[in-house]
């Protein structure tokens, strides 16, 4: 049991990278346009998304 | 001739010339076309956009289109042509533009498919100056970025050409602002909802009884979690609350704030003392829940909203001044009183002004919801939102902006609908209740504790705090008003927001418009005779020559069926208001007039010198399913009555054919006699025209409208349907009561957990296992409840 200190500390930090990849896509507007994308990956050839995101 | 009263929509269709019968699919727009011959395009617009799409390799538009399209394509190139030679201006770039001037965000009109996706993001492929343009198909915003010798005029153009007319969207603070608050939300959301399932996980674990060392790690570990949570996701919540104090009023958010910060310091105490009676997974669970419940509402009721509020579209946002002896395009706003603009036949005046040369006809139903045309001549008077029909006119600027009559009335109209929010008051009352109530229960058990000592009477008072949730409304009221605004948006009617879905549900009397809501709302040829082909020929000639509603329904009717080259020639035409038409037709005098009509059906004679040598008989359809959307009202209960401008005859044919009493259809009745009657009855729902009845659809407690541009609708009406016909309103009437339906639902649960919760508390026999288990749960069950809906509400739209 005494292996759980540990253990839930790791499960933690791992649940923090996440949030931090979170925090970084919704920093960005990344939930902005939930539509659209869904439209453009059906698309040939389409313009690349260089730049999803602004500001 | 004069049967009809024409929505603001037909008069430029008329302008514009491009509507056209029904049966065939025209190849670019799919719109159905009808006659014998024509080619495959339902207009020389639709014909000039599939040219240019060929022309440009971009075929594939069409395929992809019928893939993941989701409607009909609009109709391009109906659109007058503009000039966007304005887009340049460095004075109008410093608003619009991005500070480096080389992005700006146009708003498109008319996207609505992966294709329009597709074909707007190809446009650096065209028109060299352009690097990038991304579109965002919910809002029908295009982010265009200029490489460095780009020009905005050149950009425009060419999405003007390809059918969708752009319109500049200045991004002010206010925008920013709501963007970062959004995103800052989202966040807050994240991070409560890894805290709390973190958090749960700990807790089950320790309610399965873990002890010694690990049992102390746990909980610490827990306060851990639960700290960004109180003190980074629930800071909204604080901020709200705060504000409501400091202004003396009640607040939903105060008896969040309060059970909060009362199970926190239970909680902390508890933790220090080495009590099990902690409540931090609790706790969080709730703030993650009416985080996400809070993002969800926010979400749908912008959808409906952003689009909406992007443009002032009534009023165009150019116009064309005379600067030194030309004329040049530049935006309203830089448009001065005295200025002399000029505005061409098609477009809308974009200022109040007074005619300085020239002489035209107007269409003012937007303003006075006449729609047949007023002519104006040198030294009238002409408004902003009017629309320009026959002839270029220059005009002297006097008003624009907010100071026009079209911007009163859209002030007073905003005004109004800020005003008269019951869902907003609803809460802050039920607020107001809880927090006297929680105090009060508090305070009794604090002293049924005493007879066991202190440290009793404190932990039933906190129990009692804590185990009355105000959530139940705090979150199972607007999840069940976004639920309904996003099912009434799948279904094609854009709801403004939660208090009309309030509104609609109580709603007892519906007024319904009758021309272009029960009716088609254009003329339609139902019959003709003619003596001799020719004089058929004469007929659609001389119909050419004019815009009259009846000119019009006739000429659909025929256009397609001859030649165009094969026209005859007109002499001496001339058209007299209120009597008909003649001219002088390949030798003979033809006149073409009135020849009376009944029930709503108007006829018209044609006369060959003299001699009436031929019949057409034209009437304004029924909507096919009017009577079963009207009956289907009827039905729920609602007092059924038609108020329309139109004469007796027509409006009483209607009644009959819908199986009203007579007494309940009103004819002759102005704009100002119809808003007057909606504002005498209380809980009234007015159905009609976005444009033509905007004042009466605002005058209601609530309005939907069934035509007109959503923009417009949506500044007079709570409501607004984009499918034809009338059973998106019944549909949108039944979804909002069962949606009150819901909410009672939830209330009645919400009062009897609280009510078990509460003696539960006050016995003493709380435990902490059974707090954490009721807490979520209750929350938990009203979402459930909330989701699932009740059987007639999944069905509510057919």
């Amino acid at each position: 049991m005494s292996l759980l200190y540990l253990l839930v500390p790791m499960a933690l930090i791992l649940g923090f990278c996440f949030l931090a990849g979170f925090i970084f896509a919704a920093s960005r507007g990344q939930f902005e346009d939930l539509e659209t994308p869904a439209h453009r990956m059906l698309l040939p050839e389409s313009t690349p998304p260089s730049e999803t995101t602004e500001r | 001739m004069g049967a009809a009263v024409y929505s603001l929509r037909m008069e430029q269709a008329a302008v514009t010339d491009l509507r056209t019968a029904r049966a065939r699919a025209c190849l670019h727009c799919g719109s159905r076309m009808s006659g014998p011959a024509g080619g495959d395009f339902c207009c020389a617009g639709c014909s000039a956009v599939h040219a240019l799409l060929k022309a440009r390799g971009l075929e594939s538009f069409y395929s992809l289109r019928g893939s993941t399209g989701r409607g009909r394509l609009g109709l391009p190139a109906a659109l007058p042509s503009e000039r966007f030679s304005y887009l340049d201006d460095p004075e109008f770039l410093r608003d619009y533009a991005d500070p480096d001037g080389r992005g700006m965000r146009l708003y498109l009109e008319g996207t609505h498919c992966a294709a329009c996706v597709w074909l707007t993001e190809k446009l650096p492929e065209f028109v060299p100056g352009v690097e990038r343009l991304r579109l965002d198909l919910s809002t029908g915003v295009a982010r265009l970025r200029l490489g460095p010798a780009g020009k905005f005029s050149e950009a425009a153009e060419e999405l003007q050409r390809l059918g969708y007319r752009p319109h500049p969207v200045r991004v002010d603070e206010s925008e920013a602002l709501r963007v970062r608050e959004e995103r800052a939300h989202l966040i807050r959301l994240g991070v409560s909802a890894m805290a709390s399932g973190n958090i749960m996980l700990l807790a089950i674990a320790l309610y399965a009884g873990v002890d010694g060392g690990l049992q102390r790690y746990f909980r610490w570990l827990s306060l851990a979690l639960y700290l960004p949570v109180l003190l980074y996701s629930a800071q909204p919540f604080f901020r709200t609350a705060w504000a409501a104090l400091r202004r003396r009023q009640a607040s939903i958010d105060v008896p969040i704030v309060l059970g909060i910060l009362i199970g926190t310091v239970a909680s902390l105490v508890n933790l220090v003392l080495g009590s099990s009676h902690i409540y931090f997974d609790s706790l969080s669970a709730i703030v993650f829940l009416l985080l996400a419940t809070r993002y969800l509402l926010r979400r749908v009721n912008q959808s409906a909203f952003r689009a909406a509020r992007l443009m002032h579209f009534m009023a165009p946002s150019r116009a064309r001044v005379s600067r030194g002896g030309q004329w040049v395009d530049c935006p309203t706003d830089a448009v001065q009183v005295g200025d002399l603009i000029q505005v061409l036949p098609g477009e809308c005046f974009p200022v109040d002004g007074v005619v300085a040369a020239g002489a035209t006809s107007l269409n003012r139903a937007l303003l006075t919801g006449e729609s047949l045309p007023v002519a104006v001549c040198r030294g009238a008077i002409v408004e902003a939102g009017t629309w320009n029909l026959s002839s270029p006119v220059e005009v002297e600027v006097r008003s624009r902006g907010a100071s026009t009559r079209l911007g009163g009335i859209l002030a007073a109209m905003e005004k109004g609908l800020t005003e008269r929010a019951p869902i907003v008051a609803y809460a802050d009352r039920v607020g107001r209740a809880f927090v006297v109530a929680v105090s009060v229960l508090s305070v009794v058990g604090f002293f049924v504790g005493l007879q066991y000592g202190w440290n009793e009477a404190v932990n039933r008072a906190l129990a009692v705090a804590i185990i009355v949730c105000p959530c139940t409304f705090a979150l199972a009221t607007p999840l069940a008003m976004s639920l309904a605004i996003g099912k009434a948006a799948r279904n094609g009617v854009l709801v403004k927001g939660a208090e009309v879905i309030e509104r609609l549900g109580r709603a007892r009397t519906v007024f319904l418009d009758k021309t272009g809501t029960l009716t088609e709302g254009e003329l339609e040829v139902t019959n003709y005779e003619t003596e001799r082909p020719e004089d058929l020929e004469a007929l659609v000639a001389l119909e050419s020559l004019s815009v009259h509603p009846v000119a019009l329904a006739i000429r659909r009717r025929f256009e397609r069926s001859q030649a165009p080259g094969a026209r005859p020639r007109v002499a001496e035409f001339a058209e007299i208001p209120g009597w008909g038409i003649r001219g002088r037709v390949g030798g003979a005098f033809y006149e073409v007039r009135a020849i009376g009509g009944e029930g709503g059906e108007t006829r018209v004679g044609v006369f060959r010198d003299g001699c009436l040598v031929g019949r057409v008989a034209l009437s304004d359809r029924m909507r096919p399913d009017a009577r079963e959307a009207l009956d289907g009202l009827r039905a729920l209960g609602l007092d059924a009555w038609i108020l329309s401008g139109d004469s007796l005859g027509p409006v009483d044919r209607v009644a009959r054919h819908l199986g009203l009493a007579p007494e309940r259809a009103r004819a002759r009745t102005s704009p100002e006699g119809k808003s007057e009657l909606v504002k005498s009855v209380p809980e009234s729902l007015m159905v009609g025209d976005g444009a033509n009845d905007a004042v009466a659809l605002a005058s209601a407690s609530v309005g939907i409208a069934v035509r007109g541009g959503m923009e417009v609708s949506l500044r007079a009406a709570g409501a607004y349907s984009s499918r034809p016909g009338l059973m998106p309103v019944l549909g949108l009437v039944r979804l909002s009561r069962e949606t009150l339906r819901v909410i009672r639902r939830n209330l009645v649960f919400a009062v009897l957990y609280n009510v078990v919760g509460v003696t539960w508390a006050l016995s003493g026999g709380l435990s902490p296992l059974a707090a954490a288990i009721l807490m979520p749960a209750s929350a938990l069950t009203v979402f459930l409840s909330t989701m699932a809906g009740t059987r007639a509400l999944r069905r509510a739209f057919p």
